[in-house]
């Protein structure tokens, strides 16, 4: 008896040609994506520098933070620019070289090399808190070591010069912080995509389809009205996460709530039309559930979540564009924790409304409204 | 006034089977018309083309006056349609799936929801989950359903099958109710008992029309077959030595009764004497009156029998 339900189930499964794909080739493209994606091996971190001593031995700093190969440097003009290129994002570091830098070194009186790391990704900042090290390197320090030998011998410093750095933006690199507003996102995602993509499946396998395709209802109509409630429903869900996690965990308020709110619309009007996408394409449920973890597995890994994006192999780093939240991370991250304007994040949500009007007009074009 | 339905050589394939050929059919508006056919001979492609659900891949209909090709949506207002499954929701009530179903179609009228849920008997489990309802109250809220928008032309595609009679005559009492209200009825089914209710039938076999007409017409059509019937039970030898019988067409069993549907070429005598063969005392073949279901045997068995 039981050699006919093992029986029964296996030829079910094999005769569905999508869940096969999905049982096979899903894994093998993932391994293959994570296998190449996640090591975290940060190279080409942008750092912007303000060197305000043109000297030999300023350079000598520059150049050999160049050939270790781990920062990616490029001026600006003064302290506050870097600060303000890391609170935008252009840069994850910054090196600020005083005016009175080589005086200071030459009178052994200790100067101060000023480096600025950003701490709303506090596994980046540790990371380049490790690799600042090129900057007090031996070979930089070598020739920076002055004593008069017609002076009896003083007492040499034992570095000549101080590094300070400098954590902005969560400056405890509180992980908490970090990783929260993306848990929230990926909740969020993980309700949305589920509660969608199976929506036009379910009815269809509940015959409901065939009713709603004889009613005068247009294609946009029925897509239109599929989104609405869920972002409603997700909405509330976002807010209800989000809100547990500003009492339990004392998350930083946002610098603005309206721009939260903008940004919980997009972005749930891109996942949940992207779940109805989904839903078109599928024909059970459980082939729009596959689809979904799918989508769900990478977003989570590639999308700078967990990984910081400068930390994946450039070859890889396209497809972290192409996630939805990879563009909410930016964004929450940038007013939770760096205080940004509506103004300075608006790149990431045209790239979050331009995934939901993509994905609504698939769902309309690919919904017909008559049977296969 | 125009018929309610009006097709010319209405074609539907899928991939090299033909599922409907060249259907040329034609409902009088304020009738029930029933479309017969054994399984899978294109009754359920048919429904659905007539509804817009399905495209045809060549031919023409009319509905309602209305051209099915170009003017698909405009039809849609004002039919209805019934699926084969009942789509309801299950998890919904009664009263909510009739608000939905009525709002698909822009129509919120209270006044009219308790009309059909007095209408179909349903005001009682109005607040009950369609789930939770019984195969015939289910049929019932199905049909109040797809009837919210009081479409003039309504589709129903099986709508008693697999229901005790005396639902199935509680719905038929319905589908006379809509007529009588000048609602034309599409019906598909394979009851025969059915077919004769209908007030007019089409035969569907293959995806070819092989008859159509009222009932009578039906029965009276099939010329150079005669029906006989004999009080004998059921023996595997003899219907098999009556179909090796040249002209014997069809032998049908019910009960202690065989039906033998023949062709006039074969005599009764000649019948009477393979049945001899296989009865102690001698039972008379007599010749009776042709049913819808003898008709419906011999019309769908001829392709068979010519192959």
């Amino acid at each position: 008896m039981i050699f006919a339900l093992i029986r029964k189930e296996f030829i079910q499964l094999l005769r569905d040609p999508r869940l096969v794909a999905f049982i096979v080739v899903m894994p093998i493209i993932l391994t293959t994506l994570f296998g190449f994606a996640l090591k975290l091996e940060p190279d080409n971190v942008r750092m912007a520098y303000v060197n305000k001593d043109p000297s030999m031995f300023s350079n000598l700093i520059e150049t050999n933070i160049w050939n270790e190969g781990y920062f990616q440097l490029y001026p600006v003009d003064e302290v506050a620019d870097i600060q303000n290129e890391i609170r935008l994002g252009r840069a994850r570091a910054g090196l600020y070289i005083p005016a009175t830098f080589s005086a200071d070194l030459v009178e052994n009186n200790q100067p101060t090399v000023q480096l600025f790391i950003d701490g709303s990704m506090p596994s980046l900042a540790t990371a380049m808190d490790n690799n600042s090290s090129a900057i007090t390197d031996e070979a930089v320090t070598a020739d920076m070591y002055f004593s008069d030998p017609d002076e009896p011998a003083a007492i040499i410093a034992q570095d000549p010069f101080y590094l300070d750095i400098d954590v902005l933006f969560n400056p405890d690199k509180i992980e908490t912080w970090f990783f929260l507003p993306g848990v929230v996102g990926i909740l969020i995602m993980q309700v949305a995509l589920i509660l969608t993509s199976t929506t036009i499946v379910r009815e269809r396998e509940g015959n409901t389809l065939e009713q709603l395709l004889v009613s005068p209802m247009t294609r946009s109509q029925f897509i239109i009205g599929k989104i609405i409630p869920y972002v409603v429903i997700s909405l509330i869900d976002f807010y209800a996460i989000l809100g547990f996690s500003w009492l339990v965990f004392d998350l930083p308020a946002p610098n603005s709530h309206a721009v939260l709110l903008l940004l919980a619309v997009t972005y749930l009007a891109a996942l949940i039309s992207m779940g109805l996408a989904i839903s078109t394409i599928s024909q059970t449920q459980q082939q729009a559930i596959f689809i979904s973890i799918f989508v769900l597995i990478p977003s989570i890994l590639l999308s700078g979540f967990i990984f910081p994006i400068e930390a994946m192999p450039s070859y890889i780093r396209p497809v972290a564009y192409i996630i939805p939240f990879t563009y909410f991370i930016d964004i929450i991250r940038g007013i939770l924790l760096k205080q940004n304007l509506l103004v300075e994040l608006l790149p990431q949500f045209l790239a979050l409304l331009a995934f939901a009007c993509l994905f609504t007009s698939f769902s309309i074009l690919r919904f017909r409204k008559t049977l296969a | 006034m125009n018929p309610a339905i009006e097709t010319r050589e209405l074609t539907r394939r899928f991939g090299k089977f033909v599922a409907l050929d060249q259907l040329d059919l034609s409902v009088p508006r304020g009738a029930i018309f029933g479309l017969l056919g054994p399984n899978a001979a294109g009754k359920s492609t048919a429904i659905r083309l007539l509804a817009g659900i399905l495209r045809a891949d060549s031919g023409e209909a009319d509905i309602l006056g209305l051209n099915l090709n170009t003017q698909a949506e405009q039809i849609k207002r004002r039919i209805g349609y019934v699926a084969q499954h009942f789509a309801l929701y299950p998890d919904l009530t009664v009263d909510e799936n009739i608000s939905f179903y009525g709002g698909l179609y822009g129509i919120n009228d209270a006044q009219r929801r308790h009309k059909l849920l007095d209408l179909y008997d349903l005001a009682q489990f109005s607040k009950r989950r369609a789930g939770h309802l019984s195969g015939g109250y289910q049929r019932r809220l199905a049909i109040a359903a797809a009837t919210m928008h009081d479409p003039e032309l309504i589709f129903l595609d099986e709508p008693t099958a697999g229901i005790d009679p005396v639902t199935r005559k509680e719905l038929w009492d319905l589908f006379y109710a809509l007529s009588a209200g000048g609602k034309t009825l599409f019906v598909t089914t394979h009851y025969m008992e059915e077919a004769e209710r209908c007030h007019r039938l089409a035969f569907l076999n293959r995806g070819k029309l092989v008859a159509q007409g009222s009932p009578g017409d039906i029965r009276n059509s099939l010329t150079g077959i005669q029906v006989y019937l004999a009080r004998i039970a059921h023996n595997p030898d003899l219907n098999r030595d009556l179909m090796q019988t040249a002209g014997v067409q069809m032998v049908n069993q019910f009960g202690d009764d065989l039906r033998i549907i023949a062709r006039n070429s074969v005599s009764r005598e000649q019948l009477q004497q393979v049945t001899d063969r296989y009865s102690e005392q001698p039972r008379d073949v007599v010749p009776v009156e042709t049913s819808i279901e003898d008709a419906f045997m011999s019309i769908t068995s001829e392709p068979a029998a010519s192959q």
